[in-house]
């Protein structure tokens, strides 16, 4: 061990040169999953057990609210909740004191009925009593109420990109009556919630209908048969519906961004790999100089397997080392620091522990592949030909 | 202790092919060396020397015969019992001293006691009483780029030393040093001999190195051509 050590050290620039080279590498791959997980964050929050109701031919044509009894009368359903999307743009000064609009996500629903279908959703008892007795009141994840420099009590004034009051405006102002957490660290914490009510009242056109349908099941493995049972019943009507689960649901805004995610998991596999073959040949380099050194061990009484076994070393240790770093970096950025480059993008903005995982497998396995060569030749090196050499 | 003889070469041969043609560094060679002999081994480049010391040490094996050392046929062993087997009974000291440069005296010294169960106390003990010996004690921690070729040489000597061999090996131990420097370490050699028992087998082209022998022992082109006792020469 010592020894493998002290080899590493003997020319410490190349080292921490090479640790360098595996750890940007690694930062990158790691820095790529956690834009990737960004957009697949939808995906990961979903949860086998809700069913998404929209519209047969496409989420931007609305249902009739009248549909949520009928829904609720399927077998196996154990709760209905509506959401419409709102589309609203803060107005006012964020956080950082700059005033532009801020775009996050908003729904309109039966907030009590939303909650009791999403236990991720943590909100204290005070608050939530609050909000429910508020109609102008909204909900917001801490996260976008950090953003909006926003606490419980203050007005939040935004501007509807699609509805308009009846008194023709699109300015539409809540009171933030209460703020959620999640335990998840997939879960979404920069949502908002408004009251459907107030929202169908007050809105010019659109009244009796909603976005989509939102339903807890019973049995997760039973989704496809509730879902081909609800569509059924509405089957042959104006306002035919697609049921999925939640994450076939999300999965939908995944597939619009299209091949995007494959063009940069493949630029940023190609520059990955790319250095990590450039750190490889160095720690191939450094154990090729050192053959006599394998020759004078096994002259001393060192075996075949312990040669092997200092060189794969070595070239593991170093591939580690840059694991720890970038792996290290791209955590403390992201999980540590909560640093997020685009946060009305990227909602959720994290290194998953799956990722860290990969990346230090990927190091392991630059490790051995790069020394697995010279490990192997120095294992097989004739003590007499590698004492022969200069 | 070793049986005696502590080296029984039995007819023995190595063949090397190199470019498509057959190269006999040994050929036929038997001989006999008893424990607490030291034995000059000389001879002109090529004539077989540094390839009957690595058939001695078991760095590599006969093409044919048979080559016992402590009672032990090598040919018999496998790459790693023989590995394991030098590294209990057999050292070495090279013409280039062949030390690891990242290591110190001490750690040299210490390196092939690693491989050896022993605790690191007692490691500390052989490798610093290695060290003394050898008349290093002052030079524990320095790397062998601070050290002049002899004390290199000495320190090669002590990690040979401190592993206790029964048979130390030695490849041209002062071929590259001044005469200053040789004759220290031709004084060491003869001391082991002398005072600890050790059997040594040296490799020179020196006469002076071969005259401090028991025993020289020449070869030409692969045969054992000469077999001098200086014990009784020196009578």
């Amino acid at each position: 061990m010592r020894l493998l050590l002290l080899n590493l050290l003997r020319k410490p620039l190349r080292t921490l040169l090479t640790v360098f080279g595996v750890g940007v590498a690694l930062f990158l791959f790691c820095f790529l999953e956690i834009v990737l997980a960004a957009f697949n964050a939808g995906v990961n929050m979903a949860d086998a057990s809700r069913l998404v109701v929209q519209h047969k031919e496409s989420i931007i044509f609305e249902l009739p609210m009248a549909y949520r009894s009928l829904i609720e009368q399927a077998e196996g359903v154990t709760g209905v909740t509506t959401a419409s999307w709102f589309g609203g743009l803060s107005q006012e000064p964020l956080a950082d004191g700059e005033k532009r609009e801020e775009f996050f996500a908003q729904f309109a629903t039966d907030i009590e009925r939303y909650l009791s279908l999403y236990p991720e959703i943590k909100v204290p008892p005070d608050q939530l009593r609050n909000l429910l007795s508020d109609r102008m009141g909204c909900l917001l994840g801490v996260k976008i109420a950090e953003r909006l420099n926003k606490k419980v009590g203050d007005r939040l004034v935004l501007r509807s990109t699609i509805w308009t009051q009846k008194n023709g405006s699109t300015i539409w102002e809540f009171n933030v009556r209460a703020l959620y957490t999640t335990d998840s660290p997939t879960f979404d914490q920069t949502m908002m919630l408004i009251h459907d009510k107030r929202f169908d009242e007050a809105r010019q056109f659109g009244q009796g209908s909603v976005g989509l349908y939102i339903l807890g099941i019973t049995d997760p493995e039973r989704s496809a048969e509730i879902s081909a049972a609800i569509d059924a019943r509405f089957a042959n009507s104006p306002y035919e519906t697609r049921t999925m689960t939640e994450k076939a649901f999300n999965l939908q805004f995944v597939g619009m961004i299209g091949n995007f995610q494959f063009l940069l998991r493949s630029i940023g596999s190609a520059v990955v790999l790319t250095m990590l073959l450039v750190s490889a040949n160095t720690m191939m380099m450094s154990a090729r100089e050192r053959t006599r050194e394998m020759g004078i061990l096994k002259a001393i009484g060192f075996t075949d397997g312990h040669v092997f076994l200092l060189l794969i070393g070595e070239a593991l240790a170093i591939s580690l080392l840059g694991a720890l770093a970038g792996v290290g970096l791209a955590w403390l950025l992201a999980n540590a620091l909560h640093y997020n480059p685009k946060p009305d993008f990227f909602p959720i903005f994290y290194l998953p522990g799956q990722s860290m995982l990969a990346a230090v497998g990927l190091a392991a396995l630059t490790g051995l592949l790069s020394g697995i060569v010279p490990a192997t030749a120095g294992m097989r090196l004739s003590a007499t030909e590698s004492l022969r050499s200069v | 202790m070793c049986p005696q003889p502590i080296i029984q070469f039995r007819r023995v041969s190595k063949v090397y092919h190199k470019g498509g043609a057959d190269i006999h560094p040994l050929d036929e060679i038997t001989l006999t060396i008893q424990e607490g002999d030291f034995v000059a081994l000389m001879g002109p480049s090529g004539s077989g020397k540094t390839t009957l010391l690595n058939l001695l040490g078991g760095l590599d094996t006969p093409t044919s015969g048979e080559v016992i050392v402590c009672g032990q046929d090598l040919a018999a062993l496998s790459s790693h019992e023989r590995a394991r087997w030098r590294c209990d009974h057999v050292a070495y000291v090279f013409q280039a001293y062949n030390l690891l440069p990242v290591l110190t005296a001490y750690q040299n010294v210490e390196l092939p006691l690693t491989l050896m169960p022993l605790s690191r106390r007692q490691r500390r003990e052989h490798a610093l009483k290695a060290l003394e010996i050898v008349g290093l004690s002052d030079r524990v921690h320095h790397r062998p780029d601070e050290l002049s070729g002899g004390q290199e040489q000495r320190v090669a000597i002590a990690r040979a030393l401190a592993s206790d061999p029964d048979l130390l090996l030695a490849d041209e131990p002062t071929g590259d040093l001044d005469a200053h420097s040789a004759q220290e370490i031709m004084s060491l050699l003869i001391a082991l001999n002398r005072d600890y028992g050790k059997t040594i087998i040296v490799v020179t082209h020196d006469p002076k190195v071969a005259h401090a022998a028991h025993r020289e022992l020449h070869l030409e082109k692969g045969v054992l051509s000469r077999d001098v006792d200086m014990k009784n020469q020196r009578m």
